[in-house]
Parts: C-alpha cells; structure tokens; sequence
C-alpha cells in the first residue's frame, strides 16, 4: 500500500545505498594506495623484469707477447650479423641477400634471449652495405665479436694453444665462474694454462622487449673489455728460425736458459694452424688434422715419449762418478761387443772403440763402457740418481698437459710386466734403450741439471703480466727446484767429456763454432721405423747460458741430423743474440 | 552550482579521461588520427553519445517511461537476436549485431532500466509484497538469461543487481530480502557447473592469480604491475611501459584504468575514482530530491548500476574483484556501452533540472 511511510522507507533505502557506494569507493581508494605507494617499488621491479633481457657480449681475451714485444696471439673484432627475438625471419633473410647482391648460406644459430646469429666474420663491405640499409632491415643487428687471430700460428701453436667455443663439459666446471655457452676458452697451451689471467671482462647488452617478445629498443651496453696480457719467455725468432732450422723434418726444438728456468723455444712439429680454432673448425679441417700418423695436436716436447738413446749416458756418467765404480784414470776396451749371461751386447761401432778412457767413452758413446758402468751400478743407483734428476717426476712446467715418462726400476717390471730384472735389462738402461721412456723436456732438464751444475730451475714460459696499459702487474720469479750435489770432480769430468764429444767425438757436425760448447748425441731406436735423431748440448761451456735440445723424428744417428739443425739454430744464436 | 550542470561537467571530464586513455592506448597513434583507429572511434562516439545526452537532456521523460514496455520487448527480441544471428568476438562469446556495430545486452541496460523504474511505479501499491516480487523477478530473468547465455557474465550479472536494488529501493522488507539472498546462494552453488570453462578458470584465477602468472591469472597480474610500477606521479604520459610494450590485455577496454594509473599514477587514479564518487553522489542526492516515484527509482537504480560497474571493473584492475569483462562507464573503449551510459545521464540530468525547478516553484 502506497504510504508517506513506505516513502520514508524508499528515502532511506537510498541513503543506504549511497553510504554502501561510499564504502566501496574507499576500498577501492585504499586498494589504489597499497599498490602504488605500498608496494610501488616491487611492482616497478616486476614491471622491470617483464620488459628487459640481457644479452651478454663475449668478453675479451688478453694478448700474448713474446719476451721482445712481438705479439702472438691478439683478439680482432669482426662483424656478425644478429636477428633480434621476435623479427620476422623469412622475408629478413631475402631482403638480406638483396642488400648484398649475392646469394649466402645463413648459419642461424639460436643463441641467448631469442636472439639469433645470421652471418659471422662480415666483410666491411658487407657492413657499409648493411648499414646503409638500415631502414629496410628491422630487427637486424650488425655486433662486434673478437676474434682470435695468431701471428705465425703454426710456428708458435704448441706453447700458446688455441681457444674454441666452450663444451658443455666445461661449462658444468666454469659456469660457477661465470662462463656462458657462448664464450671462448683456452683449449691448450699458454691459452688454457692462463685461462684466469687472459680472460677479460664480459660486455652485456640491454634490450626492452614487448608482450611477444620483440625487440623495441637497445637501453644501453658495455662492450667488452679486457684487463690483462702475458709476455712469454719466447723468443719468437728464436722459435722461429729454430722452427726453419728443422726443415721438412718432424721433431722437437727446445732453447732455453739454465740459469733461471725460462724457455726461448720451444718447437713442435708438425704443427697445426691455431686461427682454424677460433673461426670455428670445420668437419673437413677436423678430419685432415687427424688423418694420418704424425699427430700435429700432439704438443711433442711434454706429451710423446721417446727412447733417450745414447743421451742417457749423461746420467749414467754422473752416477759412475759420483759413486766411485770408475777408478781414476781407468781405462776400457771395446772390442765391439760385451759378452754377459751368455749373450753378446753390440757396441754401436761394430769394429770396436779399442782402448777408451772415461771421457772418451762419453764422446764416441761406447756402449761397452756404459754396458760396464751400468752393471757395476746396479738398476737401483742408476734409478735413485735418475730420480734425482727428475726422470718419472712431474717437472713443473707452467703449461698444462704435461706428461711424464717411464723409468723401469726391478720393482716396476715385477709389478706390471711380472717378470723379474735381467742384467740385460740394465745393460739396455745404460744406453737409454729398453723400457725406458722419456719427453724432450726430461732430457732437456737433464741437461739443464748438468749445465748449472745441480741447481734446477722450474721451467716456465711465463715471464709476466702486463695490465691493460701495458704495465707490469707480476713478474715470474726463478724458481729453485732442487740443487742436486755431487762433487765439483763429477761435473768438470762430465761436462769435459762433453766437450770431447764436439772437439773429437760422434758430435763432428758441430765441431769448429767459435764457442765452448758441451754436448751429447743420442739415437733412439724405433721399432716403427728410422731412429730417432737426438741432440743436446749447452754453451758456452765454463757458463752455460743457452740449453739446447734437439730431437728430429726418424732422423738417424744422432750425430747426423739433430747436430746439423742444432748447428744451425746455434749459429743463428751466435749471430743475433750473441754469447 | 545547478546540479545539473555540475553533473554535466563531471560526465565531460569523464569523457575526456576515456578518450584521452584510449588515445594513450591506441595501437595506431603513430599514424596520426585515423578513423579505423580506437582514438577516431571513441572520439566519434562521443559526438554521437552527447547527442543523444542532449536528446533525453531536454525531452521529456516522461515521453519514453510510458512506452517501455516496447523498449522491453525491443530489448528482449534483440537479445534473442543475438543469440540466433549474433556475431562472436575474440572470446568466442556471441555478444554482437549488424556487423559488430551494436551489443544489444549494453543497449538492454536502459531499456530495464526505464521498464523497470516505470512497471514498479505503476504498481505502487503492491511494493514489498511477494507478488510482485516474483513478477518483477520473471521479467528481469528473461534478458538476464538470454545474456547469460550469450554468454556475457557480467552484464547477467548486472541485471540482477538491478532487480535486487530495485528491491531495496522499493522497500520490500530487509527479512524478506534475507530469504531471498538466502534462495540465491543456494543456486549459486550450482550454477558453477553451468559456467563455461573460461568463465571458471577466471574466477579460480581471482582467488590467486600468482600460482599461474603467464596464464589464466595473466590480466590480473599485468594489470597490478601496471598499476603497483606507475607509483604515486605514473612513469608519464604515453610511457606506461606494462602498456605500450602490450603486457597489459585489453588496454583499452576492461584494463585502460590500469594503463592509465600506469602513466599518471596514483594521482590520476585518485582523480578517476573521485569523479565516479561525484557522480555517484550527484545521481543519489537527484534520487532524493526528485518527488516522483518513476524519477526515484530510475535515478538511483542507474547509481547503483553506475557503482556496481565503477566498482567491478576498478576493483579488477586492482585484483580485488574477478575479471568478468565488465566495461569502465564512460571511459572503456566502445559505442553502446558510452551511449547508454549518455543516455541514463542525460534523463538524470533531466530529472535534477525538474527537481530544481520544481524546488523553485515551491519555494516561490
Ligand atoms: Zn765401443
């Protein structure tokens, strides 16, 4: 029934409703208020994370120099091409070749924040056309990457190494430190082995995406840097004219100096061309390295293992000396073999060395005076003093991947082979044949040991770090490994015996340089072929500053070949750094 | 002021706040003013919208409460139009005629509203009784259902807010009304296995909208961000970067309250929502003054349907309320929903210079 109360009752229906509306207003006023000023800077955050993706810049490398100042390996920047997340790819890819006037294989590789790579290594020709372009080619970018680029990469390739993209392997052990999957790192030589001081730092890339994910604008970037170089004890055209000195042969150089344990060269060949590494091998480069039987990856002078040869007799001289089993002024007769045990041991001159003193065995390497030594000593002294002189030891060389050889002592050939140790098994270890393995730089420590008369300094092929502006950050300190001690007698007697192998003996081909100079010969036999041609000597004799080890593969006799490119390699010495 | 005016120049501002977002918003503003592009049409549709503002401005009221009974039945053959004929959108929901030109369920709107208004002042008498109570009950259902099915939610959902203020503001008693709320929750339960998948999944998605970030909680999420990183003064006009960058969905329909708090901040969303509280308030001091009960009824049922959709859409922007596609008034991009909403403000307008000038004759 229409009534003045029920229309009362409809004015205060109304008046409920607009304090209802007024209630629900200042929800939603304070909803407003909790978001934007509560909680304004986690939204701003979120808003943030929506909208931008990073896109990390290779970092860059630091450069390698040799003790002069000539550069081995340097980083230059080349041209790819990018295709930013969410561009349009097909029409992109044709307009591209239009731009270029050619037609060209993409190699579209996916790569961090949808980003893709179209072309690498840009010539600027394409860049300038590019970029010209600029207007038809949205979402494509031109980016600046370092390359890796070595100066004479196969002459120096087995001390400074080569860098490639990182495995995945590598990536579970470095990611910790920030590696990504598009990053380079040192694979071998000094470029693996001082990974930590060369790499540089990382650039990034700031872009602000859209809802899809396209790309709208670059915010900003930091190009790469990098922070420090390494300068090498290398002597570049010290490695390279020893490099020449070995000629179509395969083999091993190695200079350095005794007094203070830095490498000058250090020769591996055949070698192989690092810059095919950091422009990405390819499946047929890959395959022409490994084909065949002379391994170039293989770093000769710390990772194949020879017999020494006759190069051995050096250690077995020491000992005898040392250990007094050779009377003073003892004389011994080489009829060309030694009957023992039943069998007959050859002399390497089948005619005979006939009367022979202690020197003279060392230099016409009479192997029927090291077959009397040797049995006088023993296999346990000749394998303590071998030990001594660091045979079978790490040898604490700077670069990675170094191996060690094999010293046979009774307890060795008991353990792995179950036989035990003839004294034909000594007899071979005097003349460094037998079981007995070596690398090039156990013998050139032997020698190096022998040179600085027991005091052994590590080897190392770092000599210091430069920052970016080419300051010295640290400088590698000589390191004393050991100091061996046998009597002033021992050395004199050995190093003049030594000598007479280049003034009389199997060292001929070097005989008539105007330097003392104190060497040994070796031939390695070699059941897949021609012998191995080993040559080591150090000069000037009285204070040796120079070390030099020689090893051509399939050479020889060791007074042939190895001496001849020793020759040279000394001769180049003489002539342009002088004594 | 006159009230009239003073609402007049609310619903202008309003107005100029819708195309401004819009304009903010527009996908083709780069090519200048096209008349394809959101910011032409919405700028068109104000023209046209203040016409029609104009027309129920300064005719008489009374003219179109007598016939609504055919604006009723018009509105119902629409709808069922739709639902035979209808054209689909994005959604897959059939929401549209002639073309996508016309959305009859925002049209139907103030067709109830005037039928409404007028079939329960007719039956004065018999207000509070259950009789009419059922009757009224009947006749809303018919469109509320017919858009249900379509299916647009929300506006269903607007109907029956309608029929239920009108309840209030009838005077049926607060007992009955009880009972009544009471019988609605009980169906509600079940209706839920009537809901479209979609329509489940977004009001799971209301609940916590942070378990599924990127998918069905997606809106409500973007359009937080938006709102939480404009801050108190916004990121600045045309960089709200939630919006540009197109991470906030329908920026310019259902979501343009957050891309405009994203570029003016807390400040323009202050001022958004105190203009809507103005008007609020304009509408219901009308629906005291005015003496008749026709005028009563349609003033504050349009306040309260203004309130409903002001509250139901900020509040999903905000994520206090389910996303149920419930158009900003005045501001949300799109033709009947402005009209209408012109319309219902230019016959209160008409009804606040009635109510004014009566006042006067009183006191004179
Ligand atoms: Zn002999």
């Amino acid at each position: 029934m229409w009534s003045e109360e029920l229309e009362e009752r409809i004015r205060r229906r109304i008046v409920l409703l607009f304090w209802l509306g007024i209630a629900l207003f200042c929800i939603l006023f304070g909803r407003l208020w909790y978001l934007s000023i509560l909680r304004a800077e986690w939204f701003q955050e979120r808003s943030e994370r929506n909208r931008v993706r990073v896109v990390f810049l290779q970092a860059l490398r630091g450069n390698i120099y040799d003790r002069n100042g000539f550069c081995f390996a340097k980083d230059t920047p080349r041209f790819r091409l990018i295709l930013l997340a969410g561009s349009e790819k097909e029409g992109i890819l044709q307009r591209i070749e239009g731009v270029l006037g050619r037609k060209v294989t993409f190699s579209l590789r996916e790569r961090g924040a949808g980003e893709m790579v179209l072309l690498e290594d840009l010539s600027l020709e394409d860049v300038v056309k590019i970029e010209e372009n600029r207007e038809a080619l949205p979402g494509v970018l031109i980016e600046t990457y370092p390359l890796r680029s070595y100066e004479l990469g196969e002459v120096f390739a087995p001390i400074i190494g080569y860098v490639g993209r990182i495995s995945a392997e590598e990536l579970k052990t470095l990611g910790k430190m920030g590696y990504r999957t598009e990053d380079r790192v040192g694979k071998s030589g000094v470029e693996a082995s001082y990974e930590g001081i060369l790499r540089g730092g990382e650039g990034y890339r700031r872009v602000e995406v859209d809802a899809l994910g396209r790309v709208v604008r670059v915010l900003d970037f930091r190009s790469a840097s990098f922070t420090r170089s390494v300068q090498l004890t290398i002597d570049a055209e010290l490695q390279k004219a020893s490099y020449e000195a070995l000629g179509k042969r395969n083999g091993v150089v190695i200079v350095g100096n005794p007094q203070n344990g830095e490498i000058l060269a250090f020769v591996s060949k055949p070698s192989f061309d690092p810059n095919l590494f950091s422009r990405g091998i390819t499946v047929q480069e890959w395959s022409r390295l490994i084909q065949g039987t002379s391994n170039p990856l293989l770093i000769r002078p710390v990772q194949a293992l020879y017999p020494p040869g006759s190069l051995f007799k050096i250690l077995i001289a020491l000992a005898a000396q040392e250990e007094g089993v050779v009377a003073p002024r003892e004389v011994f007769f080489c009829p060309g073999y030694l009957d023992y045990g039943g069998r007959r041991y050859l002399c390497w001159k089948r005619e005979g060395h006939g009367r022979v003193s202690f020197e003279d065995a060392i230099a016409h390497s009479c192997n029927v005076a090291f077959y009397t030594m040797g049995l006088r000593l023993g296999p346990e002294k000749i394998a303590r003093y071998a030990k001594m002189f660091g045979f079978g030891e790490d040898p604490h060389f700077d670069l990675l991947g170094t191996r060690t050889g094999l010293l046979p002592t009774p307890e060795w050939k008991r353990e792995t082979l179950r036989e035990i140790w003839y004294p034909g098994d000594t007899m071979n270890l005097s003349i460094g044949q037998g079981y007995l393995l070596v690398t090039p730089l156990e013998m050139y420590l032997l020698l190096c040991a022998v040179a600085n008369r027991g005091k052994v300094y590590d080897p190392h092929v770092l000599l210091r770090v430069l920052d970016a502006g080419g300051h010295i950050l640290q400088e590698t300190k000589p390191y004393l490994r050991r100091t061996i001690t046998l009597r002033p007698q021992t050395w004199d007697t050995i190093i003049r015996g030594m000598e007479k192998v280049v003034t009389r003996g199997t060292g001929f081909n070097c005989r008539g340089l105007p330097v003392r100079l104190a060497a040994k010969t070796g031939t390695a036999q070699n059941p897949q072929g021609r012998e191995h041609s080993w040559f080591g000597c150090f000069f000037p004799s009285d204070n040796p500053r120079f070390v030099l080890l020689v090893l051509v593969e399939h050479g020889g006799d060791g007074s042939g070949e190895a001496a001849q490119v020793a020759r040279r390699i000394i001769e180049w010495i003489l002539r342009e750094r002088g004594v | 002021m006159r009230r009239d005016c003073l609402l007049c120049l609310v619903v202008v501002l309003l107005c100029i706040v819708g195309v401004a977002a819009v304009y903010s918003v527009d996908p083709l503003r780069e090519e200048g003013l096209v008349a394809q592009s959101p910011f032409g049409r919405q700028l068109l549709w104000n023209f046209v919208g203040w016409g029609v503002f104009a027309l129920f401005r300064f005719v008489d009221f009374q003219w179109f409460l007598k016939r609504s009974w055919i604006w009723y039945l018009i509105s119902v053959l629409a709808l069922g139009g739709v639902l035979l004929f209808g054209e689909s959108d994005e959604t897959g929901a059939k929401r549209w005629l002639f073309s996508r030109s016309v959305q009859p369920s925002e049209l139907s709107k103030f067709a109830l509203l005037l039928f409404l208004s007028w079939y329960l002042s007719v039956n004065r008498d018999t207000l509070g009784l259950w009789n009419l109570l059922i009757k009224s009950a009947f006749l809303v259902a018919v469109p509320a259902f017919l858009i249900f099915l379509e299916p647009d939610l929300g506006t269903a959902l607007v109907f029956g807010v309608l029929w239920f203020g009108a309840l209030l503001v009838g005077g049926w008693r607060a007992k009955q009304l009880g009972i009544l709320s009471g019988i609605l929750l009980g169906l509600l339960f079940p209706s839920w296995f009537f809901l479209r998948d979609y329509q489940r999944k977004r009001i799971l998605a209301f609940f916590d909208p942070w378990q599924d970030p990127l998918g069905s909680g997606y809106n409500v999420v973007q359009s937080q961000i938006a709102i939480g990183a404009g801050g108190v003064f916004g990121q600045g006009w045309l960089s709200g970067k939630q919006a540009q960058l197109r991470f906030l969905p329908a920026r310019h329909t259902d979501f343009i309250f957050a891309s405009w708090c994203e570029q003016l901040g807390f400040i323009g969303g202050v001022i958004l929502i105190l203009l809507f509280g103005i008007l609020f308030w304009i509408i219901l001091d009308t629906a005291i003054r005015t003496r008749e009960l026709e005028k009563k009824f349609f003033a504050s049922l349009f306040g309260l349907m203004l309130l409903f959709q002001v509250s139901v859409n900020i509040g999903m922007n905000l994520g206090i309320a389910p996303v149920t596609g419930i158009p900003l008034p005045f501001v949300s991009y799109g033709g009947s929903s402005l009209f209408v909403y012109l319309a219902c403000a230019g016959v209160v307008a008409r009804i606040a210079w009635e109510a004014e000038e009566g006042e006067k004759q009183r006191w004179t």
